[in-house]
């Protein structure tokens, strides 16, 4: 069975000659361990998409099922149960809470989660994600690359089935930005998870195993796709002009 | 708890800020309390030492002691366990050195309202008084000759005793024979059966005399009816009634203030699936820990204060008063969180995370 599934999903806003079709009838299959990537320009949907996956915005029609639950008939209290426990979100700016320490940003989790991860669990994540040195530090003292290795963190912390980053390399250059891509693809492969990166960046779709273009709110099916890391800056501007 | 309390220690500077507030707002109720409370016992402790039921005026008196003249044997009509008659009437004293207003209480000895002798002895013939310690404060002291305005008569200080002052001036309490002396002068002996009132311990109050003239008055009211005692008392309850929806309003800004700050951080964490409850409580027990430190902090503030206060200063601080004054602060200011509550519950993680 597959972790997610949307089914004619569609939605809409406003009415009337002012109704815009911001996703248009899409149907979408994702299983554990894949890392699947939503790409397109700014405006196509894609934002859309990872929120309707998340059970932050509902379907105007079509169901979206999460591990077998239909998100679409639960109630909004229900959906965040489901947000904190089967989803794991890594977002643009990292959005750490800025007055909490690493290892109390984790803490946090524990608390409002009820504490669902041991300690040499816990302990393996900070290792995986090479966190185990920065506990101490508050946001404030990390750079961009660290922030979002414990954005990561946060977002595996209760061994989610999903993962839901949206534009998770966006504040960061090139180098952190793969290094961000490698350890989502690394995670997603060793927790099993499935994990969405919705993003306008192609470089970053060499470390996914599947690729999906958005275009004006229209999914296209699955890109074959095998691009590999630019190894140059040269290598790097062509794969830009190729897409 | 946890996220509240985290926020306050790396915010120091901020959360000191409004602590501070706090602390000042606190400082200001206990001082007015103790304030309240000193003025109150300058006009009602020597009453409260009587620790009567009623005290029984002429109708025509209202409430008045000093204005109520009644015989003495009209004590017989009064049906009541116990019973002390009281004649009261206000002058200046003067020991020669110094000038005060007094209020001479003249009493039988062998009746309750004798009061406590704390230093000297009691009074043992005419002329003889016994005076509250305050006194003292004032350059009087024991064996000091006292000449009272519009009387010939001077009296001695031959006792002190505590917490005795009645509506604002010290209590002398004398025989009734001395008080006759300085009230009537030459003609003592013709009013030697005239008293102002009859201080009754009974329970119940009702019935307990048979004489239309006379009105019987519980102890509260009558101390509600000393002159300026009941508006002194509202004006200063009011300036601290107004100082707790003064500190709510002032927590209610600081904090929706902060709140409006962290919308986006709170909007992410309920994208993340944190509860608008767990974020709303959060708030909710930030505001108390930072009420409950800045009460603590004015409620040890006014007692150093208090302690280094000339003698002058009519502060009393009741203690259990104070703690009450405190809880309801700490409640109000809590209270002051509702506005950053309801912030948060319409919160929209969509918006916060730029859906």
């Amino acid at each position: 069975m597959a972790v997610l599934e949307l089914h004619q999903v569609k939605k809409s806003f406003g009415s009337g000659h002012t109704k815009v079709e911001a996703l248009k009838e899409t149907d979408f299959l994702a299983d554990r361990g894949e890392l699947v990537a939503i790409i397109g320009p700014s405006g196509s949907g894609k934002s859309t998409f990872l929120t309707i996956v998340g059970g932050l915005l509902s379907p105007t029609s079509g169901d979206v099922i999460i591990n077998g639950k239909n998100l679409t008939s639960l109630t909004e209290k229900a959906r965040s149960q489901i947000r904190l426990k089967e989803i794991g979100f890594v977002l643009q700016a990292s959005n750490l809470i800025p007055f909490l320490s690493v290892a109390n940003q984790l803490k946090l989790l524990d608390k409002v989660k009820k504490g669902n991860m041991s300690k040499t669990e816990r302990d393996q994540l900070y290792e995986d994600l090479g966190i185990a040195d920065l506990l101490m530090k508050y946001p404030s003292d990390l750079s961009g690359g660290e922030r979002q290795r414990v954005a990561i963190a946060k977002a595996l912390y209760s061994n989610p089935s999903i993962i839901l980053a949206d534009e998770p390399t966006a504040s960061l250059d090139s180098d952190r930005a793969y290094e961000v891509m490698e350890l989502l693809k690394t995670v997603t492969k060793q927790k099993n998870t499935t994990t969405i990166v919705v993003t306008h960046d192609i470089r970053l779709v060499g470390y996914c195993d599947k690729v999906y273009k958005m275009t004006d709110g229209v999914l296209s099916s699955a890109i074959e796709k095998h691009i590999k890391r630019p190894q140059t800056v040269f290598e790097e501007k062509v794969a830009y002009t190729n897409h | 708890m946890f996220l509240a309390w985290q926020e306050i220690k790396r915010n120091k500077l901020r959360f000191t800020l409004i602590t501070g507030i706090l602390m000042l707002v606190s400082y200001l109720v206990f001082f007015l309390s103790g304030l309240a409370t000193g003025l109150a016992s300058l006009n009602r402790e020597a009453v409260d030492k009587w620790k009567a039921s009623a005290i029984i005026l002429t109708e025509e008196s209202d409430k008045s002691l000093y204005q109520s003249s009644m015989s003495i044997d009209q004590l017989k009509d009064i049906k009541a366990k116990k019973t002390a008659v009281i004649g009261q009437l206000n002058a200046i004293a003067s020991n020669g050195d110094n000038k005060q207003n007094i209020s001479l209480f003249g009493i039988n000895k062998e009746e309750f309202l004798m009061p406590n002798v704390t230093e000297g002895r009691a009074f043992d013939k005419a002329n003889e008084v016994i005076a509250d310690d305050s006194l003292k404060d004032k350059g009087f002291k024991l064996g000091d000759t006292l000449s009272l305005s519009s009387s010939d008569q001077q009296l001695t200080i031959v006792g002190f005793t505590d917490h005795a002052r009645f509506n604002a001036s010290p209590v002398l309490y004398a025989n009734l024979a001395t008080f006759h002396q300085v009230k009537f002068g030459e003609a003592a002996d013709q009013k030697k059966d005239q008293i102002n009132g009859i201080v009754v311990k009974d329970d119940p109050i009702l019935n307990m005399y048979k004489n239309n003239e006379l009105d019987s008055i519980e102890i509260e009211s009558f101390i509600q009816s000393l002159p300026g005692y009941t508006e002194q008392k509202l004006t200063l309850n009011f300036m601290i009634y107004f100082l707790f929806g003064i500190s709510s309003i002032i927590v209610a800004i600081f904090l929706y203030v902060l709140t409006v700050q962290k919308i986006s951080m709170f909007g992410v964490m309920k994208a993340q699936g944190i509860s608008s409850t767990y974020l709303s409580w959060s708030v909710v027990a930030q505001t108390f820990i930072l009420a409950f430190i800045g009460t603590a902090l004015g409620f040890a503030l006014t007692l150093v204060s208090g302690a280094f206060l000339p003698a002058a200063v009519p502060v009393s601080f009741d203690l259990a008063l104070m703690v009450f004054y405190g809880l309801i602060l700490m409640v109000v200011a809590t209270c002051g969180a509702v506005f950053s509550v309801l912030t948060i519950v319409r919160i929209d993680p969509l918006k916060a995370i730029g859906g």
